[in-house]
């Protein structure tokens, strides 16, 4: 025992030495960008996993873990970055993960406050080298004081360049998922304003209220007595509009009583047009254009839309999912965005010792196949999904982007 | 690559909550790690930035005004790059065409060693050792492009119903991305991009799954058959899909036998439900009959849920419902890549790919094989498989 603590301490100490260490930054220097000649992921994500136990196996506090595992985030954006991967995507913090000890949690928040707001002071710089940083998650659960420095750094790097870093803050995806949902319904259920609507009618060059009317006409002409016997709304309702109106609004308010909705055909005839049920005024309102499209049709939705409305939207599919520490699931993070040709990689190394060395073959293993299926595109187990091409020319501008080493 | 003294300096800040050093103090101690500005200006748009390089970058893009400087280094630079890439590449397709080499010796050598032999009791001892097995198990296989490609698919199917049975793993999902088995249509894969833009396609593609399903219990039934003999010592099978009836006898709680509740996936069960269920909530809530507050996480969960237990309980047999998230995910084939299976159900889910050792190599690992299975299992109950029983 005591004998490897020497050895370890030694091999620290030669790897702190200065030739050793200018030899190693030169060296993955030059790993990385050769891996910059190939086929890169787009998008990667990261689960870091595995700050608590290395440090508990190290003996340190669980806090000094997470500090260590912001270095290796460090190291590992900065290899991701200069290798050509255009988005980073982490899980910081599940929402879940407020169920732990409030010590950490509490530690936790912290950092990511410390962090953020330092990020701020150094807006400059930022500017030019930084990436853009989005936080995705429910944000309303984040106490203020964190809000305001996400708020922040967020704003701050809005404008930077084509590099995202994005941070899952308080995140699970099955709730990324329902949110997408919900606004995917929200966005559907709100009427459609005329201005947008305008080239409906054009297409349906037929008025469905004329035809109704029309039919309305003919059967009262055959069957009046009867028809009045039926509805007698309607013909209350004739007093305060005219009658091609009512007979409109019967029939909307028909429709809404055959959906079972809670309104009452009354209600809604009463109301038709007034400022009681907004939505529903705007749509009887709409109603006299037509029947049905007054909201877009939900047959529309696809997976497009929904992918649009995840947290996620705007950036490159997921080609790679890394996770660390042994752990081979994917715990509720990037259920949507990972299932159709991301590569999942699990590796067997705490996230705190997580360097280029482990990176290293998970990258060459992509690019070799890559590689391969676009050789020989009809093989199995190919990737339909498009390669990244980008690179070529603004290659130029990366290699004189990276730090001058030889300049020394 | 950050030195050993300036990451003790980092280190000792972070201990004091970032109150140590200024702003400044900090950019002092980045710089060398930066890229020269000089360097960066005519990659970014220069107008934003020229009034901040006057600010921040002085001393060092001040000495240096050119633009381009050193074209040679610059291309010598690209050259060793492009050499280097070449060289590790080719290095490491020597790494990996040995370690295939190894694991596939390893591999007959755990298939000679682990066989089923069809005998139950041999498969029953194989998972004796294990801590815990999984509850629901979900397989994903593929569909390969030979002739006899469905064929050998529903054999493939019915050897894993046999195992799960025999190693009293209760339930099995089995995905298959084009729909499942196209049966008037051999080669399923080869026509499948030709389907995919029409979503309706797909759910023809599922209508063929439901003609399939008497004929894969068929088969299945024969090959329970060979592994237990004669029926009374069969494990009762119900094979069903999401949206049509289950097919198969009821388990008869009273015998001793196991029973095996076999579920069939396809990539319309992924996302295109959860598309589905948006449609049939963005309508209700079109006709007032929701309001888009009412969407938890626990009611999509109970409508997803809904789908893969719902055929169990109309038929009245669900004593003990089909459990919605599998244990175990086993992806045979040469790395792990989820193709399109449900994402709703797979979060807490361990995943195993019987290809995984071998840095995403083709045409290894996708053979559906006992000793992957196996390994599979092991795994799952985090032991070690062993040469020799």
């Amino acid at each position: 025992m005591a004998g490897s603590m020497h050895l370890s301490r030694l091999r620290r100490w030669f790897l702190a030495s200065p030739p050793i260490e200018f030899a190693i930054s030169n060296l993955k220097e030059l790993l990385v960008g050769a891996l910059r000649q190939g086929p890169i992921p787009q998008h990667v994500a990261f689960v870091m996993d595995g700050n608590r136990r290395f440090a508990r196996s190290h003996g340190i506090e669980t806090v000094e873990g997470h500090n260590l595992g912001f270095e290796a985030l460090a190291r590992i954006l900065e290899v991701c970055y200069k290798s050509g991967v255009k988005v980073v995507t982490i899980y910081a913090f599940s929402i879940e993960n407020f169920k732990r000890s409030k010590f950490e949690v509490d530690a936790l928040m912290d950092m990511a406050k410390v962090k953020l707001s330092q990020m701020a002071q150094h807006g400059d710089l930022l500017d030019r080298y930084g990436a853009k940083v989005r936080v995705l998650g429910r944000l309303d659960l984040l106490k203020p004081d964190v809000l305001a420095a996400v708020n922040k750094a967020v704003d701050l790097t809005s404008r930077n360049g084509d590099r995202v870093l994005n941070i899952c803050f308080p995140y699970t995806s099955r709730d990324e998922m329902t949110t997408a949902i919900r606004d995917t319904v929200e966005d559907y259920s709100t009427p459609l304003r005329p201005a947008l609507f305008a080239n409906g009618p054009a297409r349906t060059p037929f008025s469905e209220s004329h035809i109704a009317h029309n039919i309305r006409a003919q059967t009262l002409g055959s069957s009046r007595p009867q028809d009045t016997h039926s509805d007698s709304e309607s013909t209350s309702a004739e007093s305060s509009a005219q009658e091609d109106d009512a007979v409109l609004r019967n029939d909307h308010a028909s429709r809404v009583y055959e959906s079972g909705s809670s309104f009452s055909s009354s209600t809604t005839l009463h109301l038709g047009g007034q400022d009681g049920h907004h939505s529903k005024a705007a749509a009887s309102g709409n109603t006299s254009d037509g029947d049905s499209p007054m909201y877009m049709s939900p047959e529309t939705i696809s997976r497009q839309i929904l992918t649009d409305h995840m947290l996620t939207k705007g950036t490159p599919p997921l080609d790679m999912l890394v996770r660390t520490s042994g752990v081979e699931r994917l715990s509720d993070f990037m259920l949507w965005q990972c299932h159709e040709n991301t590569e999942i990689v699990f590796l067997d190394v705490l996230w705190p010792e997580f360097d280029l060395w482990h990176f290293l073959p998970v990258l060459l293993g992509w690019q070799r196949r890559i590689s391969k299926s676009r050789q020989n595109p009809n093989a199995e187990g190919n990737f339909a999904g498009d390669t990244p091409e980008t690179s070529e020319e603004d290659a130029d501008n990366m290699v004189l982007r990276q730090t001058k080493v030889k300049a020394i | 690559m950050v030195s050993q003294t300036d990451r003790e300096i980092l280190r000792a800040e972070i201990r004091s909550r970032g109150d140590k050093l200024n702003a400044a103090d900090r950019e002092n101690l980045l710089k060398p790690y930066l890229p020269d500005p000089a360097d960066l200006a005519p990659a970014n748009s220069t107008s934003s930035t020229s009034p901040r390089r006057s600010r921040a970058g002085t001393s060092s893009s001040q000495r240096r005004q050119k633009p381009r400087r050193k074209p040679i280094r610059t291309f010598l630079k690209s050259q060793l790059y492009r050499l280097t890439y070449a060289i590790t590449h080719i290095f490491f397709g020597i790494v990996v065409r040995l370690l295939q080499a190894y694991h596939a010796v390893v591999d007959r050598i755990f298939a000679i060693v682990y066989h089923h032999h069809r005998t139950p009791e041999l498969i029953r001892k194989d998972v004796r050792g294990l801590k815990r097995l999984p509850e629901h198990l979900s397989v994903i296989l593929t569909l390969h492009k030979e002739d006899d490609a469905l064929a050998a698919l529903m054999d493939e199917v019915a050897e894993l119903a046999a195992w799960s049975a025999c190693a009293g793993i209760p339930q099995l999902s089995v995905y298959e991305k084009s729909g499942k088995d196209s049966c008037f249509n051999q080669h399923g894969r080869s026509t499948w991009p030709n389907m995919k833009p029409q979503a309706n396609s797909l759910a023809s593609a599922l209508g063929v799954l439901k003609s399939c399903i008497p004929a894969l219990h068929q088969i299945i039934s024969t090959k329970l058959a060979s592994y237990f003999g004669t029926p009374s010592q069969q494990p009762s099978l119900q094979l069903f899909a999401p949206h049509h009836p289950i097919h198969g006898t009821a388990p008869n709680h009273k015998s001793e036998t196991p029973s095996l509740t076999l579920l069939l996936l396809s990539s319309t069960d992924g996302r295109e439900t959860i598309v589905d269920l948006t449609k049939t909530l963005a309508e209700m809530s079109q006709n007032g009959k929701l309001s888009p507050e009412d969407i938890t996480p626990e009611l999509v969960d109970a409508e997803i849920s809904e789908i893969t237990t719902q055929p169990l309980r109309a038929s009245g047999r669900g004593v003990s419902p089909l459990k919605p998230e599998p244990d175990l995910l086993l992806v045979f084939g040469p790395f792990l890549k989820l193709d399109g299976y449900p994402p709703w159900q797979i979060r807490l889910t361990e995943m195993y790919c019987t290809g995984d050792r071998n840095h995403g190599m083709t045409g290894y690992g996708e053979a559906v094989e006992y000793q992957g299975f196996m390994r599979g299992l092991w795994h799952y109950a985090g032991a070690q498989m062993r040469f020799g029983r």
